[in-house]
């Protein structure tokens, strides 16, 4: 493409950023540093589906299992049961799926649908907060365009949830957020239900590339770091005159309530382990750096995103707990991207860590099964013996873990929401297709039949009054 | 598998074409299912033989005299090798490292003129790493400046780096219409329109009255001498002028200036090109694609669409596929992906794979490449499955009968750290 399309698509993955995972549960039990009522919070409401059983089908569980010939049944927009011998009332629709894979919905743990929608245009680019290193204080929420085009061509590759992030041009980029792949017509609409906030952080050379060419800090990767920590410094801070006044309240001597920062709010929440950190970062000592500003602070970094370096460090992160979210081959944009290996997220799996394929791309996000079906080619070409039933987890459960909302979606479970795709065959063949997608057991998508092949807003009438986009 | 450059042969075509060859070890491939991208379509069970760079017999138990190699492929798949038709291989090492990037210029007298070939570097990593993925050649073609004319690409071989694998110095004019044509042009197609227009009429002009402008003399056109004498090529069809173009009627309209100037026209980038698929193919114009791209990211690309090229190929187009646009140098090998989606989406397999190859050689003139076919060059991919497979990973590959090493810098720092033990002797293992 020429032009003006290449170069927005250059500056999303360029300005890939950190975000912070919040979630309402959690702010519900947070403490009284902020008002009341939570603001934005989700009005997602699941449509209500009838019961139905999907039989005959090859389950790809997300947990680690492929279950053949199985069935799965679907009640009150949860997994009720599965297996290859299930009881099912005989009242209940039943799906045939004979020679058809089902996997959990596919989760996107770095998107920037709807903060960098299609069309790329001057007036939407709304993902990058660059008048600052430090932008804690935005959402990336408060800048989805809710009828982004991109979101129903995702929906038509499987993806059911997706993270929206802030880009990557400040060190601390502002909050991500969790929604729902629905129609909606308001970001709360989409918001995942009970999701935690991520905090977007970014190291190397965007931020200081960013700042630097503006003659202000940082302009080096240890301008980066003293960014970053100065950050902290004031969070703790901050937390501390919060905790101080909270605690007081209790007391018969009340103190005077600390003046309300929205910039150091977010980031004493990541203190108290209530926002998750999506930390962009390529290169193996940046990460481990990183490793350590969070240990000095007392934080967790749920992954390392656009982690091109995962695979020399696959031991710490494993022995971390931080997950490594990647590209399956991207390399050589920047010299932080120039060690890319294909066997990438195959040798983080390798290690035990937890390997994720993301996209950060509005084209990516709908093959992220070819994403992954090439890392693991990659990886058995080189010895492994990864299935499908492997790298499944790198597309849905581990992304689920790495947001926070791997207790309610991810995997084939009972009590899990129904979040599935139906593939016409093996996920991980280039000839498979979404050919069903549903969300809390609502089918949301149906290639064979265009009623139930949702189009946006722009969609509607954009190439002839009469017709939809696609 | 190391030859000095003293071993290459370049026997003459043509001023911009020319026969590369290098020297190979002979061999004989049997038992594959061989992609033959010519008109004998897919052969089951066959061999071939390839001698001193070339295609010597295809068939089966064939059973050729001499010294060679035999490869048994039994349940493998081989195609020709592959090519992308839009990449900056050798142009571009770093993207964001400005002083590794070569394809573009922004000298006010370059534009039509402005031909890469010389800034190509065939030690490139991005050379090794796209050919171990099944990658052996490549359209390189320049990066727009400061005029609607980007200047001229080249047609390569991928092979062994110290090696200049330049095969078609000049392979191709290339600008820009729609958005990008109109940003240079003063900010609208209209004045682009006219840029182009303009430009054809005074290089046509100029090349009929060559002998009354001598040096030193007052030009009065509106490129410099050396950019109207570079469209000659194009005048003469030569070479085609490839117009990056993606919005239906801007597609139109250069197929009616195309038609004006009688020059040879091929769109590349071509959103919305299936909307016109009738009247690209009786203008017998060529389209260059990336098949997975189906984002409407720019109102000339609204109605782009993942069947586009499967529209395209019903109505008789030729295509040849680019992979996407980010990755087309580093990943140029990914237009094997591109490939398999058109298929997905209605492609038959066997066009899908002549748009990564046939096509792309015979739209931009590459000799002796593109089939697997006797008389043609022996580049040959050994797939361990089928070619448009994702999870299909090449074994071997042969460029010119030259069996390659699968070792790239990827390659090598995953060997380094395919263990995480013993940290410290990482650097001692080379």
């Amino acid at each position: 493409m020429t032009s003006i399309i290449p170069m927005l698509q250059r500056v999303m993955f360029a300005f890939l950023g950190l975000v912070v995972l919040g979630g309402c549960s959690q702010e519900n039990s947070q403490t009284k540093d902020q008002t009341k009522t939570i603001p934005f919070a989700s009005s997602y409401q699941a449509v209500k589906a009838k019961p139905f059983v999907i039989t005959n089908a090859t389950l790809l569980t997300g947990t680690g299992e492929q279950i053949n010939n199985a069935s799965i049944l679907i009640e009150n927009g949860k997994i009720k049961a599965l297996g290859d011998s299930i009881d099912v009332d005989s009242a209940v629709t039943v799906l045939d799926a004979q020679g058809k894979w089902v996997t959990p919905g596919l989760i996107d743990v770095h998107s920037h649908l709807g903060v960098y929608p299609s069309p790329g245009i001057e007036s939407s680019q709304d993902g990058n907060e660059m008048t600052s290193p430090v932008t804690a204080e935005v959402w990336a929420e408060h800048s989805v365009w809710t009828q982004d085009p991109q979101m129903p061509l995702a929906l038509a590759g499987g993806v059911t949830t997706f993270q929206v992030l802030p880009g990557s041009g400040n060190l601390i980029g502002g909050r991500g957020v969790t929604l729902k792949n629905v129609f909606a017509r308001s970001v709360q609409g989409m918001k995942f239900p009970g999701a935690p906030h991520s905090l977007k952080m970014a190291c190397g050379e965007n931020p200081k590339r960013v700042y630097g060419s503006k003659g202000r800090a940082p302009s080096t990767r240890m301008g980066n770091v003293a960014g970053y920590r100065t950050a902290w410094i004031k969070a703790a801070e901050y937390r501390r005159q919060w905790d101080s006044y909270n605690k007081s309240l209790d007391t018969t001597k009340p103190k005077k309530r600390p003046k309300r920062d929205l910039k150091l709010e977010t980031l004493a929440k990541v203190l108290r382990g209530n926002i998750l950190v999506h930390n962009h970062c390529y290169r193996a000592e940046e990460m481990i750096v990183m490793i350590d500003i969070a240990k000095e602070f007392g934080y967790k970094i749920s992954a390392f995103h656009h982690a091109i370096e995962a695979y020399k460090i696959a031991d710490v992160l494993a022995k971390e707990g931080i997950c490594a979210a990647v590209w399956a081959d991207w390399w050589g944009f920047k010299h932080e991207a120039f060690d890319q290996v294909r066997e990438n997220a195959a040798m983080v799996d390798k290690a035990n860590a937890c390997a994720i394929i993301h996209s950060d791309s509005a084209l990516g996000i709908q093959h992220l099964n070819q994403e992954a079906a090439k890392a693991m080619a990659a990886g058995n070409h080189n010895g492994l013996a990864l299935q499908a039933k492997d790298a499944i987890r790198w597309i849905t459960s581990n992304a689920a873990k790495a947001i926070g909302i791997a207790d309610q979606t991810g995997s084939l479970e009972v009590g899990k929401m129904a979040d599935m795709v139906i593939w016409s065959e093996n996920p991980f063949s280039i000839y498979s297709k979404a050919e069903k997608v549903f969300i809390d057991g609502d089918l949301k998508y149906d290639r064979n039949d265009p009623s139930l092949q949702p189009v946006s807003d722009f969609d509607l009438g954009i190439l002839n009054p009469e017709g939809v986009r696609l | 598998m190391k030859f000095p450059m003293t071993s290459i042969l370049i026997l003459g075509l043509s001023a911009s074409s020319f026969l590369l060859q290098i020297k190979a070890e002979d061999y004989l491939i049997k038992n594959a299912t061989l992609h033959t991208a010519s008109d004998q379509g897919v052969l089951e069970n066959s061999d071939i033989f390839f001698s001193d760079g070339f295609i010597m017999q295809i068939g089966k138990n064939l059973k050729p005299s001499g010294n060679y190699q035999t490869i048994d492929a039994s349940g493998k798949q081989v195609t020709p090798g592959l090519i992308n038709a839009s990449t900056q291989i050798g142009l571009v090492e770093i993207d964001a490292a400005s002083s590794s990037v070569d394809s573009t210029t922004q000298l006010k007298q370059q534009g039509a003129s402005f031909s890469i070939a010389p800034a190509i570097h065939f030690a490139s990593t991005v050379i090794p790493q796209n050919r171990i993925n099944g990658l052996t050649r490549a359209i390189v073609k320049p990066v727009g400046g400061t005029s609607i004319f980007h200047g001229q690409g080249s047609a390569i071989a991928l092979l062994s780096s110290f090696t200049n694998g330049l095969t078609n110095k000049n392979s191709a004019l290339y600008a820009s219409y729609g958005i990008a044509g109109a940003n240079i042009s003063g900010g609208s197609r209209a004045s682009a329109y006219t840029v182009l227009d303009q430009a054809l009429s005074e290089a046509n002009y100029l090349r009929h009255n060559r002998n009354r402008y001598l040096p030193g003399f007052d030009w009065h056109f509106s490129q410099s001498v050396q950019d109207l004498d570079a469209l000659k090529q194009v005048l003469e069809k030569k070479i085609p002028l490839v117009i990056q173009v993606h919005r239906s009627d801007d597609i139109l309209q250069m197929i009616a200036l195309a038609k004006k100037h009688d020059i040879r026209l091929v769109i590349s980038g071509a959103s919305e090109a299936w909307q016109v698929a009738d009247q690209l193919a009786q203008a017998n114009v060529a389209v260059i694609m990336d098949p997975i791209m189906n984002l409407p990211g720019s109102f000339e690309a609204l109605a782009v669409r993942l069947d586009g090229a499967a529209i395209l190929n019903r109505a008789g187009v030729k295509l040849a596929f680019t992979g996407i646009d980010w990755q087309s140098t580093h990943n140029a090998y990914l237009v094997r992906q591109s490939a398999g989606n058109a298929v997905a989406y209605g492609l038959p397999a066997e066009e899908g794979l002549k748009a990564i190859s046939r096509n792309t050689a015979e739209i931009f003139g590459i000799e002796n490449y593109g089939q697997i076919k006797v008389g043609m060059q022996a580049d040959l991919v050994i797939w361990d499955g089928d070619p448009l497979e994702i999870t299909s990973m090449a074994e071997k590959v042969f460029i010119m009968g030259q069996q390659q090493p699968m070792v790239s810098r990827a390659t090598r720092l995953r060997d380094r750290y395919w263990e995480l033990d013993n940290i410290s002797q990482k650097a001692y293992t080379r």
